[in-house]
């Protein structure tokens, strides 16, 4: 009798202890980090890529968290969008808030210099709005993933678009428009190269150089409209971009001459809808009207708009929601929340995005996601100017081929 | 090459010189009367441009806004010319033309910064008014409406500044200031004074170019530094102190950058610093520029 007690004693602890053990399991948080530049430049991306990433939460929380028993808890810090400032508050992420995955940034520059911190304390990392190739194309870490179309990807892209547009509207000349100095010049010349290789009949009438900075852009106005180009192809630092669009409209030059170079985010269509000239060719990341017959894009314009008094999401806002699904499509197929399980399990992976079906690149975790070009024009449907004609360069026809990836790492480690 | 596309480069190279006349005006007024070389001037004219901006937004509602805002940053700027010159310049009109620069050049710096504090990093846009939101076709060349005031502008203050010196007493007691101080200042005319309102004067046009300047495109930080170097061309093409001078190099400066664009693209800003330098070997007081201060 004694023993028989002694069993049930023992058998009801096992279970007792089975059972809290588990319960305290299943209660475990997700630390989900996030740093981004909510003061300097890249204040508004980085806004609405928040509001991107806690819809994201939401939604899986709302079905109990990462496979259905870990609730996602998110910690977000201010990186000021400075580099120094980045690494110090993802050590914190890290160190102090025990983050197992951190999603950051607007600057190219701080998630270059958060990659080593992720790569040395075995942490996730996922860029989701910036783009600099070099985050995963050189000094390669298995902890960083990228989702959003890089710097290589965007100007093949342009190049790819122009090419089809010059085909289509039989465009045989046009004029480049750069700043003086190093990028202008660079970039410029990756430009000519592109679409001497994707519409070798096109030629450079013209290549003109405003300094950085110019402040009157009206000789280069009248000379452009004089000269009768084709399209105009332009590289203008960002400051020097909205000047020369406000002195350009009121000759009427974006009604005369195509105008290809500048990106424009949801974010520009909104905040600029008043102002934006239409017509204007326009690079874009991952505007939401684009895939608009996806389900899961539908769902997350629908659920972003009801959280925030009816606005549309941005570019930023999408790519930040597309992180926390990637990153949970990578848990599951890991079974586990492990994040060294988890990044093994997201090399290669396929991934259902609002932006579709697409794969992490083995070689450099960078998203196989589309570029997207169009012309600024009004629609309908929604209160602001949208990208028409919308041409999408999926990433077979913009990423950079494997074996310039091997050379460039190779060429690294010399 | 047809007639209405140099005739409209014709007219963006005169916008371009008028604007930088404006400018350089004020910058070569107080050089020629007080001979201190103002470094910050081109700061003081994008505090200008800031303070348009402002005015604008306050009254944005309004059609006028604009055409209000211009005068009243011109006045602002006129008042912070004129505190500048009581507190810093003053005390330095005996001081070596090298550490003018370094001190209007610490001004610009300080300047600058007291920009970024007031109005922030981010760019600040004007709205024009829909009147000046379309071109107008000249010879069927398209023009920026907005640019014909501001030839309108750039021709009125170098009529102005002109009369000015010709015909009115205060006019000729300045351009008598140019040549002798000492002689003036032996009539009993107070040259201090003098100075502070030749100074304000010079700001205030400064002002007037920077409400100008800031309908024509955003207002960002640094525009000041980009502008300054051309008018140091202008006034050493001109000649320092010359009205006639700093009009003409202007116009000079403003039509070979034009019409370099079309020629030699890659040397259109090239040109202008080779004219400058010539006419500083050659003929250091200018075009119109007298060498008794050379």
């Amino acid at each position: 009798m004694k023993s028989k007690f002694l069993c049930i004693v023992i058998v009801l602890t096992v279970f007792f202890v089975l059972v809290g053990f588990s319960i305290a399991k299943a209660a475990e948080p997700y630390h989900l980090g996030v740093a981004l530049g909510f003061t300097g430049t890249g204040t508004l991306y980085s806004k609405d890529q928040l509001e991107g990433i806690q819809v994201a939460v939401d939604e899986i929380n709302a079905k109990g968290g990462f496979l259905g028993k870990h609730p996602i808890k998110i910690f977000h810090q201010d990186t000021q969008t400075k580099p120094d400032v980045a690494v110090r508050t993802v050590k914190d992420l890290i160190l102090r808030d025990k983050v197992r995955a951190v999603v950051s940034e607007y600057s190219s520059a701080c998630a270059v210099a958060v990659k080593p911190i992720a790569r040395e304390y075995k942490v996730l990392h996922i860029a989701a709005i910036s783009n600099s190739e070099n985050i995963t194309k050189i000094d390669y870490s298995p902890y960083t993933f990228q989702v959003v179309p890089n710097t290589y990807m965007q100007a093949k892209a342009a190049a790819y678009a122009v090419a089809q547009m010059a085909k289509k509207n039989n465009w045989k000349e046009y004029i480049t428009l750069a700043s003086d100095y190093e990028w202008g010049r660079s970039t410029q010349k990756e430009v000519i190269e592109n679409l001497k290789k994707t519409a070798p009949f096109l030629k450079v009438k013209k290549e003109l150089w405003p300094k950085l900075g110019e402040t009157q852009f009206s000789s280069f106005i009248t000379s452009m409209m004089g000269m009768k180009p084709d399209f105009v192809y332009a590289c203008l630092a960002s400051k020097d971009n909205v000047t020369f669009t406000e002195q350009a409209k009121p000759y009427g030059f974006f009604d005369k001459i195509p105008y290809v170079g500048s990106m424009q985010s949801v974010t520009e269509l909104i905040t600029e809808a008043k102002t934006l000239p239409r017509g204007l060719v326009a690079i874009a990341r991952a505007p939401f009207f684009a895939h608009m017959d996806i389900p899961m894009m539908q769902n997350f314009v629908k659920n972003y708009r009801a959280k925030y008094s009816g606005k549309y999401p941005s570019d930023w806002a999408v790519m930040g929601y597309d992180a926390v699904y990637a990153l949970k499509q990578g848990i599951e197929k890991a079974g586990t929340i492990d994040t060294e399980k988890v990044k093994d399990a997201m090399k290669g992976l396929t991934v259902d995005l609002t932006r579709g079906k697409l794969q992490f690149r083995p070689i450099d975790n960078q998203l196989r996601c589309s570029s997207y070009v169009g012309v600024v024009g009004d629609d309908p449907r929604y209160p602001f100017p949208i990208l028409k004609d919308l041409i999408e360069i999926k990433a077979a026809d913009s990423e950079r081929p494997e074996a310039e990836i091997v050379a460039a790492r190779q060429a690294e480690k010399k | 090459m047809e007639f209405t596309f140099i005739f409209s480069q014709f007219i963006s190279g005169l916008t371009y010189g008028m604007m930088l006349f404006l400018v350089a005006s004020g910058l070569s007024l107080i050089f020629g009367v007080m001979n201190i070389l103002n470094f910050a001037h081109a700061t003081l004219w994008l505090i200008g441009a800031y303070l348009c901006f402002t005015f604008w937004s306050l009254m944005q509602s309004y059609e006028v806004a604009l055409w209000v805002s211009i005068p009243l940053a011109a006045l602002a700027t006129g008042a912070v010319g004129w505190i500048s010159e009581v507190v810093l310049i003053k005390h330095i009109y005996k001081r070596e033309l090298h550490e003018q620069l370094l001190i209007t050049y610490a001004m610009a710096l300080i300047f600058g910064d007291l920009i970024k504090i007031t109005w922030g990093p981010t760019d600040r846009l004007i709205v024009r008014p829909p009147i000046i939101q379309k071109p107008i076709h000249l010879f069927g060349a398209p023009i920026d409406s907005y640019f014909i005031f501001v030839i309108l502008i750039g021709f009125a203050v170098a009529i102005g500044l002109w009369c000015f010196l010709k015909f009115t007493k205060y006019g000729h007691i300045v351009k008598a200031a140019v040549f002798s101080r000492e002689m003036v200042s032996a009539l009993g005319i107070p040259i201090p004074k003098i100075y502070t309102w030749v100074f304000t004067m010079g700001i205030f046009i400064a002002g007037l170019a920077g409400g100008a300047q800031s309908a024509i495109g955003s207002v960002t930080l640094g525009m000041d530094m980009a502008i300054i170097i051309q008018a140091f061309c202008v006034v050493v093409i001109g000649g320092f102190g010359s009205l006639m001078g700093t009009l003409v190099g202007s116009l000079i400066v403003g039509e070979i950058f034009s019409f370099a664009i079309l020629l030699w693209p890659d040397g259109a800003m090239v040109l202008i610093f080779v004219i400058t330098a010539v006419i500083l070997i050659v003929r250091p007081w200018g075009l119109f520029g007298t060498p008794l201060r050379a």
